[in-house]
């Protein structure tokens, strides 16, 4: 079991969902960490629009050949220190699409992933645990960075 | 000198407006201050965000200002395919023309202008 953080984070995370050819069952397991019942946003944990605004890369399905170049794209615009959380099954291995002849592969085999959050879909609670192990490195990074 | 004004439509002083203005732009030093320092320029991070296309020229980017007559023209464009190809930069073409439509007023004018 990790060690959980004993004080508050520094910052608060903005991430930056991406979909690179998910089925979107993982993208509404997403939502509903969003929604009233989960509700992240009140521990900080925000969507934003641009990767250029974004923390952490949050990425459900496997990677298409059209989604490739888009994929790199977004990780190479954001900033240093920079997270990515591959959210179901098919982000980490291809899943049922693994032998798809329009894959790429996962996403691994396209940009670094830090945590991998398995599970088709995972349930909130499991994305949550996810993003808060995300989010400590996250901060290690940035102390050493400093 | 005394540079408070009071008009019909309020008080005016322009050393205060001018003390605003720095607050203002104080304010906005620092906030820019507190931005993200660690952006790579002249690499992807500081190119705009298109969704994950790569950026065309600015050219290519930008809305031209004959753009405002888009819907004027692209209603009218049977018209302007017409006389595009009356436009054709030789000026014995325009010469022709000019002669031609002298030619059809002359006759105009004889057949019924003196009437």
């Amino acid at each position: 079991m990790p060690k959980l953080p004993t004080k508050s984070f520094d910052r608060s995370l903005w991430v930056f969902h991406v979909n690179t050819g998910s089925c979107n069952g993982c993208d509404i397991e997403i939502l509903a960490a969003l929604t009233p019942r989960y509700d992240v946003e009140r521990f900080g944990i925000k969507l934003v629009g641009s990767p250029r605004h974004a923390d952490a890369l949050l990425v459900t399905g496997p990677v298409t050949r059209d989604m490739e170049d888009k994929v790199k794209r977004f990780y190479e615009q954001m900033a240093d220190p920079k997270v990515v959380i591959v959210i179901g099954s098919c982000g980490i291995s291809g899943g049922v699409f693994h032998e798809s002849y329009n894959l790429v592969g996962p996403v691994d085999k396209v940009i670094p992933v830090d945590v991998y959050v398995p599970g088709c879909p995972p349930r909130p609670e499991a994305i949550i645990d996810g993003v808060v192990k995300a989010w400590m490195k996250l901060e290690r990074l940035r102390r050493e960075k400093k | 000198m005394n540079l408070d004004f009071l008009t019909p439509y309020g008080f005016w002083n322009p050393i205060l407006w001018l003390l605003v203005i720095f607050v203002a732009l104080l304010v906005a030093y620092l906030i820019w201050l507190r931005g993200n320092s660690r952006y790579k320029k002249g690499t992807e991070q500081t190119k705009p965000f298109l969704s994950g296309y790569a950026p065309e020229s600015k050219e290519a980017m930008m809305v031209s200002a004959s753009n405002i007559y888009w819907g004027f023209t692209s209603t009218l464009k049977g018209y302007y395919n017409f006389l595009r190809k009356m436009h054709t930069g030789d000026i014995r073409d325009y010469l022709g023309w000019y002669v031609g439509i002298v030619a059809i007023m002359l006759i105009l004018y004889i057949l019924w202008g003196g009437a």
